[in-house]
């Protein structure tokens, strides 16, 4: 099928269409084509940013990300402000530009310089002398506690009372780093530090004695009945067991046994059983058992 | 014909004013309401040795105190003072803050001048239902039946200093605004080291010893939860107050967890917890078990009988003892608990008893006494 | 009489029948989003992931992000108050806010989250997931949708250990893992 021009041409009605849609076509195109959104390809935490929109006329302007969610009316083709509290926490934002139509693009926001330093140590309280019994975890953030991703130098050190007990430098991956390390020989504080450039965290490990070693007991007899006492009771390094640590002492006479649940106070424990002679006494601390005495009893 | 039911009336509620004023009280009831015969010259003669005992409980229970003293021999030499101490507590012990419930009493051996009567008392207390058994010595003094109540023991403890030199332990947890992981602090490392399961009539039992192996005191709870050949729960219960919850550094305590209810047939595992958290802690006081032996009662029911002596300056206000008992290979055959309803004052001493089951009686070898307490001052 | 009550059960059965239907849809919708969750401890370390931490974790991880659908969507922060600690809570209570005093929206459809552990501390007491998460977002002004887009996100997320429940201290967007 063909169309005859001149027919076309020729009519006026036709000719008022064609005028009017070329007037649209004029007037609808801008629109149609209109706002583009520019986005910036990297912003860091808390810092100013701004967004670059194409078109004319006026419209809205949406930021949807962590933290925000903002409306502004806008003119298409201006240059849109992001302050830096909009952007203080790292991660997905979404810009969109909304007139006839809606538009929008995605922006990625990264943590800044490190500015805090976590330091994870564990446990509080360790025995002496354990294989790799003291561990700790270090994570960096910036100023706005965003989790920073880039690698950095962390240095760990272990250091006791007279000597520096473990040092290492580690980077971090995926923002965290660790470490592990036998706990030391003697009973005492141990202080942990973690550094970042100007960033220090300290922590401090209690190494307490390990379980009793040979506990031995002496007692005498008195007119108020039978004085008990352990020797200093260490653990089989040598260290002082822990004050507070509970010796029980136990007594066997005509009457029945006897029980005395006493804690250790400068190395000693001491309880006294007021029950006549001949009784026959022995010592137990965790899973020490003591020597046994005989009191007032004939060989 | 319209009379005939007031003058009915009228009959019957003379009658039972009549048998009220002259019919003895009954033992049970609640403490406060009063029974029997109330109104003086009416009260019933104690003419037999039970009904005498049974005035002087009915006192006692209302805490009359003279009026039981006055069921009591001449020569008991018990002074009201004595009685309410003895009978009412004192020094915040358990007994102060008990009432008889109700009492049951038979009649054990009677003479014509001399009876001895049992009785079994009920006692309702804060920790729960207490029963203790307890025997009388009456005679007869003219037509009336009196109780020879015994001289209550009193400690006589001189005066004197006793210094405190146990170790406290303080807990400081840091304030809030403070870094991740600048305040932590290990849970202390607590273990269970024995659990075994019984049958008993009443139900499934669970019982065990937990240890602190840390350097700090540990507040510690067991709970256990028994699972069927599906692994669904079929119950979950904890220890309550049948271990001893704070445990100082290397403390053994029992437990002991009841199933009420629940057959072992019906279980294929048991799973145990124990949590224990950090808390402040003294060291003080220390409670010396002595003439710790196996006895049988009065009703012949196997018992660990003993004496708790207080080593230190400081009134143990509620004593509470927990015993476990080994066989002869060291397993933990049965936990037995029970609180002393007399304070333990300072440098003072208390008898306790224990009881068991009557068919494990002859299987203990040896045992074990934890004692916990509750003191006024610390709570 | 027996025609009558034999009508009277009938409309009473239809009436049931009616109730229950009606209210069926309604229960289901209570659900809540759908969210699913899978999870690779493989390569987890220095501490091994146990059975019962990755099952803890991957129930709370699912109710976290139930929980951050239905506080975006209602613009209410309630439900972040159990899941969420430290800084993730804090841009999550700020968003609701924001979302509040702008009237907008937003809302995560058909949620599914592959996680990733590659971190698991020796002590367990900090995990680091990586999770690639696929849903649709929809952000809506008024009521009126303003964008509708099926997204994947990468997210680097650090749980804790709570009293009963693991909590998420840290979930951040990546470009990639």
């Amino acid at each position: 099928m063909s169309w005859s021009t001149t027919t076309v041409w020729n009519s006026l009605r036709a000719k008022a269409r064609l005028v009017a849609c070329a007037l649209a076509a004029v007037y609808m195109g801008p629109l149609s084509v209109a706002q583009q959104i520019t986005v910036p390809s990297s912003v860091t935490a808390g810092t100013e940013s701004t967004i670059s929109t194409s078109g004319s006329g006026s419209g809205t302007f949406y930021l949807v990300g962590p933290g925000v969610a903002r409306k502004n009316q806008i003119n298409l083709g201006q240059t849109v402000r992001l302050s830096s509290d909009d952007l203080q926490f790292a991660g997905q934002y979404l810009a969109i530009v909304c007139a006839a139509e809606c538009h929008s693009s995605e922006f990625i926001v990264t943590a800044g310089k490190p500015a805090t330093l976590a330091f994870l140590v564990h446990p509080s309280r360790v025995p002496v002398g354990q294989p790799d019994s003291v561990s700790g975890v270090a994570l960096l953030f910036d100023r706005f506690d965003n989790l920073v991703l880039d690698p950095t130098k962390i240095g760990f050190q272990v250091s006791g009372l007279k000597q520096i007990l473990y040092s290492r430098e580690e980077v971090t991956h995926d923002g965290e780093v660790w470490f592990r390390t036998n706990s030391g020989k003697e009973a005492g504080p141990v202080h942990l530090t973690a550094s970042a450039g100007d960033l220090t965290a300290k922590r401090v490990v209690q190494q307490v004695a390990s379980d009793p070693c040979n506990l031995r007991i002496r007692a005498q007899q008195t007119p108020r009945g039978i004085e008990i006492e352990t020797e200093p009771v260490r653990d089989c390094a040598g260290n002082p067991v822990s004050d507070g640590t509970i010796v029980t002492f136990t007594g066997m006479d005509s009457a029945g046994k006897i029980s005395i649940d006493a804690p250790i106070k400068d190395d000693v424990a001491r309880a006294h059983m007021n029950v006549p002679a001949p009784v026959t006494i022995s010592a137990a601390c965790g899973v020490a058992m003591g020597n046994e005495l005989r009191i007032g009893q004939k060989p | 014909m319209r009379f005939v039911l007031i003058i009915v009336i009228v009959v019957a509620t003379v009658a039972l004013i009549a048998a009220g004023l002259f019919q003895p009280a009954t033992a049970s009831g609640t403490v406060g309401i009063a029974g029997g015969g109330a109104l003086p010259g009416l009260a019933p003669k104690p003419d037999t040795p039970e009904h005498a005992l049974n005035l002087c409980l009915t006192d006692l229970q209302h805490r009359d105190w003279r009026k039981a003293l006055s069921t009591l021999t001449t020569d008991s030499r018990v002074s009201e003072e004595s009685l309410v101490r003895e009978w009412g507590g004192s020094d915040g012990g358990l007994r102060s803050f008990s009432s008889l419930e109700s009492f049951d009493l038979w009649p054990l051996h009677a003479t014509s001048d001399s009876a001895q009567v049992r009785t079994r008392l009920h006692w309702s207390t804060p920790v729960g239902p207490v029963e203790d058994v307890r025997d009388f010595h009456l005679v007869r003094d003219g037509e009336v039946w009196r109780i020879a109540w015994p001289k209550p023991e009193q400690t006589n403890t001189a005066a004197q200093v006793v210094p405190v030199n146990y170790l406290r332990w303080d807990l400081v947890t840091g304030g809030t605004q403070d870094a991740w992981g600048s305040h932590n602090l290990d849970a202390p490392h607590v273990r269970i080291i024995s659990m075994n399961a019984i049958d008993t009539p009443e139900g499934a039992v669970v019982i065990g010893e937990v240890v602190n192996e840390d350097s700090i005191p540990a507040f510690v709870n067991v709970n256990s939860t028994l699972l069927d050949g599906a692994g669904k729960p079929i119950d979950e219960e904890s220890s309550f107050d049948r271990i001893a919850h704070v445990l100082l550094p290397k403390q053994v305590s029992p437990y002991r967890i009841d199933f009420p209810g629940i057959r072992l047939s019906e279980v294929k595992s048991v799973h145990m917890d124990v949590r224990p958290t950090l808390v402040p802690a003294s060291a003080d006081p220390v409670v010396g078990v002595i003439d710790q032996k196996m006895e049988q009662d009065a009703q012949g029911n196997p018992v660990l009988q003993g004496e708790l002596q207080n080593q230190s300056g400081e009134t143990v206000n509620i004593p509470h003892v927990i015993a476990s008992f080994y066989d002869s290979n060291g397993k933990v055959i049965w936990v037995s608990d029970g609180y002393v309803d007399r304070a333990l004052p300072p440098l003072g001493s208390e008898a306790f008893a224990v009881q068991l089951p009557r068919n494990l009686g002859s299987k203990v070898h040896t045992f074990h006494v934890v004692v916990n307490h509750y003191s006024l001052e610390q709570s | 009489m027996m025609r009558f009550c034999a009508q009277l059960i009938r409309l009473s059965l239809i009436s049931v029948a009616i109730v229950i239907f009606a209210f069926l849809p309604l229960s289901s919708k209570a659900d809540g989003p759908a969210v699913g969750v899978q999870m690779d401890i493989s390569k987890a370390g220095p501490r091994a992931v146990e059975n019962e931490t990755e099952r803890r974790i991957l129930s709370d991880y699912r109710l976290a992000w139930t929980n951050i659908a239905q506080a975006m969507e209602s613009n209410t922060p309630a439900p972040l108050q159990a899941l969420f600690v430290g800084p993730a809570k804090k841009w999550l209570d700020d968003s609701v806010s924001s979302q509040q005093k702008s009237g907008l929206s937003s809302k995560y459809l058909n949620q599914n989250h592959r996680l990733q552990a590659v971190f698991y501390s020796p002590e367990g007491d900090v995990i680091e997931l990586h999770d690639t998460a696929q849903y649709e977002m929809q952000v809506l002004d008024d009521g009126k949708v303003i964008h509708d887009d099926n997204v994947t996100h990468h997210y680097v997320v650090l749980m804790t250990p709570g009293a009963d429940r693991w909590v998420i201290r840290q979930l951040v967007a990546v470009p990639q893992f």
